[in-house]
């Protein structure tokens, strides 16, 4: 298998072969993640395409440190964030209603047998607001603080947001796997 | 809100963190090809390098006659008065037979011939500097203005004849005169030229590349078309003109048959691809079904084993054929002026790719396959030459050149069989001058 820096490095020398064998290494695994965040797959084709044209212009700024599959991740992510942001108005919410939270949660591996098919669809089933938090949260690892500012929100907004999210996607994994007996207040 | 990350994130963090979803298969189609960062800067150094060429090929073409002449000048100043004699000489052939005359001078008499080296002839009735008159008192405006031109008072002119103009016999003076004076009026050229040529690529480091150019062959590539021509001076003439470039490969071992539209019903522009060290051929002529006993051929059919229809099969080989309207422009200088000349040409070429399609068949019975992705719709090349030119007669020569050609801008993105940096042709054309 031809290595990633050859391809990059092809990818730069303007070989469209090059180009293809990176979009077909990658392209399945960042399709996903645009389908994560787009919630339909009209969006997330867009979104990649779309992604994939930032990513091949600028190449030439990615410098071989860290991870190359985690900076086109987040080209993807930050493609994603703008089609929101200029699709969705997102009014700014103070007064955070309290979100009741579970008391006990179940234990992840009551979740053994979920397919990762199963959980893409119950993100991709999320409201557009909750869907972009819950990602920027709980897959990317982002603070509420860096959400708000990516987003436009404030963090007392995102942190709302996150706990529909989780209650939303618990009771889908409830009514998909049985799992009730650890799930109080769902 | 939580204190501790719940499981439920970790779920999902966990569960999509390898998650690959197939993309639907027109997204790639729809992404533009990347523009080449590396290459865009090699194109610009190597215009400047053509540029830097081309002047450097003129600079030389100046100084070599700046040179010559001087050599000349210096030739006849030094040559014995004893030997110097008068010669007069005009601008008009018949004149020039008619009235050239070698007169014997006395030792200590200088000669002097108003002479203008460059132009070839410059009229003026004989002068002889023995009475110290004013050298230029009898001539006329032509004279004058030759003498003019030399960087002496007419008190100091002393201009002596070249010996090998004005040798024994002196035949060489009448002959210089019509073809010099032939040679002024022709300006203009038009000819037609015919370019052979073959490709030299660099090894592909690509195991794949490799791969694939182990079963494709270079097709004859060739040159021709119409030159228009302008001499600036003697030696140095411009070249432009238009021309049809014509470059291919051959893609072996794929067979092909046709009829797949008998049994297939087709919903997409191409069903077959065919990866090719230069591009992937798209299939558009859906009534082909394209096989090959290796991983080269790619397929869009689904549902169907078109290798159990009974169909035909037409070749079992693709061409690619590349055509490029070429726009050239030459500096084509003569080393050696003669009727049997050496001349040393350069120049850049612009070429527009007109054609790009793919074939099978056998023989000249071609059925077109589709065409090639990935392949440049212009190109950049410099060239150099070096070679022959017969005068067949005074308005007609005949040119034979080998030709170096450099490729600035590669023919296809894809660093295969079609990438070329340089091909050596042999440049031939004859040549109509007016």
């Amino acid at each position: 298998m031809q290595k990633e820096k050859d391809i990059i490095d092809g990818c730069l020398s303007g070989s469209r072969r090059d180009q293809e064998l990176l979009y077909r290494r990658y392209a399945p695994k960042l399709y996903a993640v645009c389908l994560q965040y787009a919630g339909n797959t009209e969006e997330a084709r867009d979104v990649l395409q779309e992604g994939f044209i930032k990513i091949f212009d600028n190449l030439s700024r990615y410098n071989h440190e860290g991870s190359f599959e985690g900076w086109m991740r987040r080209i993807i992510v930050n493609t994603s964030l703008e089609r929101y942001r200029n699709r969705y108005y997102l009014s700014r919410v103070d007064d955070i209603e309290d979100v009741p939270e579970p008391e006990a949660e179940p234990n992840t591996s009551d979740f053994a047998g979920l397919e990762a098919y199963d959980l893409l669809n119950m993100i991709m089933e999320l409201p557009p607001k909750y869907r972009m938090v819950f990602n920027l949260y709980a897959i990317e690892g982002y603070s509420h603080r860096e959400i708000g500012e990516m987003i436009g929100i404030s963090e007392g907004t995102s942190k709302s947001n996150l706990s529909r999210a989780r209650l939303i996607l618990q009771k889908k994994v409830v009514l998909l796997t049985g799992v009730t007996r650890k799930m109080v207040n769902v | 809100m939580f204190n501790r990350e719940p499981n439920i994130d970790v779920v999902f963090r966990n569960g999509l963190k390898d998650l690959e979803v197939l993309p639907p298969s027109d997204v790639w189609e729809n992404i533009p090809p990347m523009p080449s960062r590396r290459s865009a800067f090699k194109t610009v150094t190597s215009i400047a390098a053509g540029i830097a060429a081309l002047v450097s090929l003129a600079l030389v073409a100046g100084w070599y006659l700046r040179s010559n002449e001087t050599g000349t000048r210096m030739a006849e100043m030094t040559i014995p008065s004893g030997e110097q004699q008068a010669v007069r000489v005009s601008s008009s052939p018949t004149d020039a037979m008619e009235e050239s005359a070698v007169h014997s001078a006395p030792p200590d008499d200088a000669m002097t011939v108003v002479r203008d080296l460059n132009e070839g002839i410059a009229t003026g009735p004989p002068v002889v500097a023995d009475d110290q008159q004013p050298l230029l008192a009898g001539m006329t405006g032509a004279g004058r203005e030759s003498e003019e031109s030399l960087p002496f008072s007419s008190d100091e002119i002393t201009v002596i004849t070249a010996g090998r103009l004005t040798g024994a016999g002196n035949t060489a003076m009448p002959e210089l005169a019509e073809v010099s004076s032939r040679a002024a009026g022709q300006r203009f050229l038009v000819g037609a030229s015919l370019s052979p040529s073959v490709g030299i690529s660099p090894q592909g480091q690509d195991a794949r590349l490799a791969e694939l150019m182990s079963s494709e062959s270079s097709r004859p590539s060739y040159t021709t078309g119409v030159t228009v021509g302008y001499r600036i001076s003697d030696r140095l003439t411009i070249h432009s003109g238009i021309g049809l470039a014509s470059v291919g490969q051959t893609i072996n071992e794929v067979d092909v048959f046709a009829g797949l539209s008998d049994y297939y019903a087709v919903k997409s522009n191409y069903l077959y691809s065919v990866e090719t060290a230069s591009g992937m051929i798209r299939a558009g002529n859906t009534d082909l079904y394209l096989t090959d006993a290796g991983n080269r051929v790619g397929s869009l059919v689904q549902g169907a084993d078109p290798s159990k229809y009974n169909l035909t099969q037409v070749g079992s080989e693709i061409r690619q054929v590349f055509r490029y309207l070429e726009l050239p422009l030459l500096v084509r200088y003569k080393v050696i002026d003669g009727r049997m000349g050496l001349n040393l040409s350069g120049g850049v070429a612009y070429g527009l790719l007109v054609d790009n399609a793919a074939y099978t068949g056998q023989g000249s019975d071609l059925i077109r396959v589709g065409h090639t992705e990935g392949v440049n719709p212009y190109n950049i090349s410099s060239q150099l030459g070096l070679g022959m030119e017969y005068s067949i007669s005074t308005n007609i020569s005949f040119n034979f050149e080998p030709v170096l050609r450099y490729y600035m801008t590669p023919l296809s993105d894809i660093s295969g069989a079609l990438y070329k940096p340089y091909s050596l042709g042999i440049y031939s054309g004859f040549f109509f001058k007016f």
